[in-house]
């Protein structure tokens, strides 16, 4: 899921009051979660802190902040020896620009996490929070008959012609380069290293047949809902709100690439240990997940928590089974180490 | 303005005028000329000392495009506005009682509503299934939605809605100023009206026209909602490039870099328009 517009309404006041307030010290019986504020914090704290403190006394103190203003807090608290924060909010990259503050996560020792996980759901410096994916969303009036399942549909201007939506906001810089090459043809799993020279000559195809530039979640669902568009690229808890409306919308899985917000662990947290009991609570916890999951527009990874939706609803999440095999599993460590000149590269190759 | 500083028909001395001018130049110097030139240095001294910076902007021939995009935009917005300004200044200047009001009204409602809430309605209407749209297959000039929005048309039109104004207003200004006498006058030497209005109005309306092209010229150049909200990738600005280094990539320095040569620009542009227009006296409006 998409980090930067989940956290746009969360806003600089709340975090800056909650920085005064409650920032005072953590004891050993509670612990600090940063998330973003706004929806995200409301939903964790009904399904997941309320129950967590009720069960083991342990009180959530959370956090709102946004990402990259919590990393730069983080970095802060590891230099000074005073951190305070005990999770916080990941997305891919971070996991692997961030190692050397964060704590590996016992995995083998949490036992809900090791019943209930999905397979990719625990990295060695974070574990899955919710998950969707950058995904093909169609007009199902206009292609219901022959509906495109893949990035080669979607660069198919004969067979699928009408105006079309990619995304130039988030990881951008990556996502497209990464469908251009499974349209081109390459396999999922030979993907990465990219070679952005065969990705931007296939994206050069594509260039005059895009409409829409969207650049906020907000503005993709709203695109969709206008038929502005006929087929787009677009976060899948978007494009899910979108189908629920009931507009004639439907999702293509194959080859949409995992967006996978994790939840990690400062190495020197004040409550490691209760840290990682609310990791392994938020896995076993089954009747939060359905309630959270359906608030927030995205699964999360544990195999008690999204299958207790109906089979129909399953279907429009990117952890459904028959999705989550069929997801692009991106290579951070590749993207963390090229990010300078994927950005240069699509900065220039856009704005032509 | 000499009467402005007269006080009971005597000059004020000097440190009084200094006294009273000093916080407007306390302003100038805090909230505008500090930060700017701190901004400024930054793009000099971070990463490294030097022009680094600077050598990215030359090297990449993206900034120059962008750049040359943005006074092309700016250009064609500024004379959009007279062409559709000049003829509504008149009107307001010619016009008497109810009918002023109105006029006045119209150039100065806008004002009140944001400029976020002028470019949102624009995209209504510009939309695949807007209003235009509809209207354009209704009258049966199109078949199907063409597209209008997302396009330099869309950017161009949403601009010069929003800056019109700025032009409106100084040419009514010089227009109101013009002695009806010299009109008359030109008419009994026997000028007819299109004589009249080349040679009498317009020579003296220039005041005028120079002072709202410069605004909106200028305020053009440092645009960035409404091509971010109705324009493609192709129509991205300068501005929409440093806003994204700042927010997005955090890079304050190649940031400050962009800004920096954007002010060259600016001054120079400024600088040439008062020379060959002789901006200094123009200002004043003065016959």
């Amino acid at each position: 899921m998409n980090l930067r517009t989940f956290l746009r309404p969360a806003g600089g006041v709340l975090a800056l009051a909650m920085a005064t307030t409650t920032i005072t010290a953590a004891h050993a019986d509670e612990i600090v979660i940063a998330t973003t504020g706004g929806q995200m914090r409301n939903t964790m704290e009904e399904y997941f802190y309320t129950p967590f403190a009720e069960e083991t006394g342990i009180e959530v103190i959370p956090f709102d902040i946004e990402v990259p203003d919590q990393w730069a807090r983080a970095e802060g608290m590891a230099r000074t020896g005073n951190m305070e924060f005990d999770i916080v909010t990941a997305t891919g990259p971070d996991l692997v620009d961030k190692a050397d503050i964060l704590l590996t996560i016992p995995c083998d020792e949490m036992a809900n996490v090791k019943e209930y996980a999905l397979p990719g759901a625990c990295q060695p410096k974070g574990l899955a929070r919710t998950t969707g994916g950058m995904v093909l969303t169609y007009n199902t009036d206009l292609f219901g008959d022959n509906p495109p399942t893949t990035w080669a549909d979607f660069w198919d201007v004969e067979a699928y012609p009408g105006p079309r939506g990619l995304p130039d906001t988030g990881d951008r810089d990556w996502w497209l380069p990464v469908v251009a090459l499974l349209a081109d043809g390459v396999p999922k799993a030979d993907l990465f290293p990219l070679d952005l020279d065969r990705a931007y000559a296939k994206l050069d195809e594509i260039k005059p047949h895009i409409d829409v530039w969207w650049k906020t979640g907000n503005q993709v669902q709203q695109i969709l809902r206008d038929d502005e568009v006929a087929l787009a690229m677009a976060y899948s808890g978007r494009a899910l709100k979108v189908v629920q409306e009931g507009r004639p919308f439907a999702m293509a899985w194959d080859g949409a690439i995992r967006d996978t917000g994790y939840f990690a662990v400062m190495k020197d947290a004040p409550d490691l240990d209760g840290a990682l009991k609310f990791l392994n609570f938020f896995y076993g916890k089954a009747d939060g997940h359905p309630g959270f999951i359906r608030t927030v527009g995205y699964a999360t990874s544990s195999t008690i928590g999204l299958s207790q939706l109906p089979e129909d609803e399953q279907k429009l999440y990117a952890t459904y089974p028959a999705n989550y095999e069929q997801l692009v599993d991106p290579d951070f460590a590749w993207i963390g180490a090229h990010r300078d000149e994927l950005r240069e590269r699509w900065n220039s190759w856009l704005l032509q | 303005m000499a009467g402005f500083f007269a006080w009971r028909g005597r000059h004020l001395p000097p440190p009084v005028v200094a006294l009273l001018m000093a916080p407007f130049f306390m302003l100038i110097v805090f909230a505008f000329l500090y930060p700017i030139l701190s901004l400024l240095s930054l793009s000099v001294t971070e990463p490294q000392p030097g022009l680094g910076n600077y050598a990215k902007i030359v090297e990449n021939p993206l900034y120059a495009t962008v750049l040359m995009r943005t006074l092309w935009i700016a250009v064609v917005v500024t004379v959009c506005s007279l062409l559709l300004a000049f003829p509504l200044a008149m009107a307001m200047a010619q016009a008497r009682g109810a009918m002023a009001l109105l006029l006045t009204a119209c150039v100065l409602l806008p004002f009140w509503s944001s400029v976020l809430v002028r470019t949102a309605a624009w995209s209504v209407l510009l939309q695949r299934n807007g209003i235009v749209n509809g209207l354009l297959q209704w009258v049966g000039l199109t078949s199907e939605p063409v597209r209008l929005l997302y396009t330099e048309g869309a950017v161009v039109i949403a601009m010069t809605h929003v800056l019109m104004p700025f032009m409106v207003l100084p040419i009514y200004g010089a227009l109101r100023n013009i002695p009806p006498d010299y009109g008359r006058a030109a008419a009994i030497c026997g000028a007819g009206p299109i004589r009249r209005f080349f040679e009498v109005t317009f020579p003296l309306a220039l005041p005028g026209v120079m002072g709202g092209a410069i605004l909106v010229f200028l305020t053009a150049l440092g645009y960035f909602i409404t091509p971010a909200l109705l324009g493609s990738p192709k129509e991205q600005m300068i501005a929409t490039l440093i806003s994204q280094q700042l927010r997005e990539f955090l890079d304050w320095p190649f940031a400050a870099a962009l800004v920096g040569v954007l002010t060259v620009f600016v001054t120079a542009i400024t600088l040439a328009f008062s020379k060959v227009f002789r901006f200094d006296r123009m200002m004043g409006g003065q016959l």
